[in-house]
């Protein structure tokens, strides 16, 4: 949970000072963030070395693009977050990541007649607890449908890896995500 | 609304896409503003669910190992951005000095005397494109120094944001060449370090009250002696 403190530090500002070469500017987003962004990273590698090194190099890239960083676009606090899960990501994708392609419209027939099976599926993230508009919409979506998106997004999981941790085949997640991707779309706008 | 964008923008953020199609997906936003723009809306949307994983507390090496790091010099090049580049600022502190000189001579005693000037450059080649005025008669003067072309289907649209505001505000469309003053009528007074740019937007304009596309020039605003 951000706590008060989020809306206090200036994000702008330090990262106008890592522009300018300022350290201590890169320290104290550092002291702000670096054990959430470390819970990010470590989440989605599952690695504590790893995860330290991604973060690492996550605030070396803060450093080095500051003056790249457009304060007109986004808020500040989102581009460490961006930088970091890319970082994370990437990691994952380069020790193993599916390159399938399957029949998506084969999976999307299969993902409603399927559906019955999951209804009763539980939460496995304590969503709720998400402040924010993002809240409200998922909760309009089945908690299976809910925890595939978490389970990408939180623990940065693959197609596969979700459609093993949920049991429901490959096709059907890969379609679970794409319309609730759609629904949260419509229910964000 | 294009689903497919969405969809295609929210696993590109969700992380699900594969090694290929994700570098897909960041070739195609470096000129796709639809994409780039969906891309951030997601990144924002989904932003407040990365507090479900709980905070990890660093050794205390790390950050010895990132002070390390930031302090070591960049030998061969990832290139510091380009407000690091001492030949960029003596470059343009020698431009905006002459442009400061000739505008005040043609301009003498026609507008105002600027409070605040602001030279707007072009972010990869730093060239100067654009200059600009605050006066003490809450206006700023946009004054081309070149006319560089633009796709047809594009329009220039200028934008400004001091440090504390919300949001950028867009101060209108341009027509390169164009010279125009502009009354800050409901925004306050230019102040130090105030952001100007100038980005590529659709024929009308962005759709959303911020910028979409790529950005032409940039600039913060410095006080006249």
């Amino acid at each position: 949970m951000p706590d008060h403190t989020d809306l206090l530090f200036d994000y702008e500002a330090a990262l106008a000072g890592c522009a300018a070469g300022d350290q201590g500017a890169l320290r104290r987003l550092y002291e702000q963030e670096g054990a959430r962004l470390l819970g990010v990273a470590q989440r989605i590698v599952r690695d504590a070395a790893l995860a330290e090194d991604i973060v690492h190099d996550a605030f070396l890239k803060v450093w080095t693009r500051a003056a790249s960083y457009d304060p007109l676009r986004g808020a500040a606090r989102g581009w460490l977050y961006t930088i970091t899960r890319h970082l994370a990501l990437n990691a994952m994708r380069d020790t193993a990541r599916e390159v399938t392609v399957d029949d998506d419209a084969a999976a999307a027939i299969d993902a409603d007649a399927s559906m019955a099976q999951w209804s009763d599926a539980a939460d496995a993230f304590a969503w709720q607890a998400s402040p924010g508009r993002i809240t409200d919409c998922l909760g309009q979506l089945e908690p299976v449908r809910r925890n595939c998106l978490l389970h990408a997004y939180v623990d940065g999981l693959s197609h596969s890896e979700i459609a093993i941790k949920v049991e429901a085949p490959l096709g059907t997640v890969k379609a679970w995500i794409k319309r609730s991707l759609v629904a949260l779309k419509g229910c964000l706008s | 609304m294009n689903d497919d964008l969405h969809v295609l923008a929210g696993e590109y953020v969700l992380g699900t896409l594969s090694a290929s199609a994700s570098a897909e997906v960041e070739r195609r936003l470096l000129n796709e503003p639809a994409l780039r723009l969906a891309v951030q809306q997601w990144e924002a949307d989904l932003l407040p669910l990365a507090a479900m994983a709980p905070p990890v507390q660093p050794s205390p090496q790390l950050w010895a190992r990132i002070a390390r790091s930031a302090s070591a010099p960049v030998v061969p090049a990832p290139r510091r951005g380009w407000w690091d580049s001492l030949g960029l600022w003596r470059a343009l502190t020698a431009g905006s000095l002459l442009a400061c000189a000739v505008l005040a001579v043609n301009l003498a005693g026609r507008v105002a005397a600027p409070q605040y000037m602001v030279v707007l450059v072009a972010p990869q080649d730093k060239a100067p494109g654009y200059v600009v005025q605050a006066n003490a008669r809450h206006q700023v003067q946009l004054t081309p120094l070149g006319t560089a072309a633009i796709p047809g289907d594009k329009s220039l649209q200028f934008w400004t944001k001091a440090e504390g505001w919300k949001g950028p505000v867009s101060l209108g469309l341009v027509k390169p060449g164009q010279t125009i003053t502009i009354p800050l009528d409901a925004l306050p007074n230019v102040q130090p370090n105030q952001l100007f740019e100038l980005t590529l937007e659709p024929v009308n304009g962005s759709p959303l009250n911020k910028p979409t596309g790529p950005v032409q020039f940039i600039g913060r605003a410095v006080k006249v002696m």
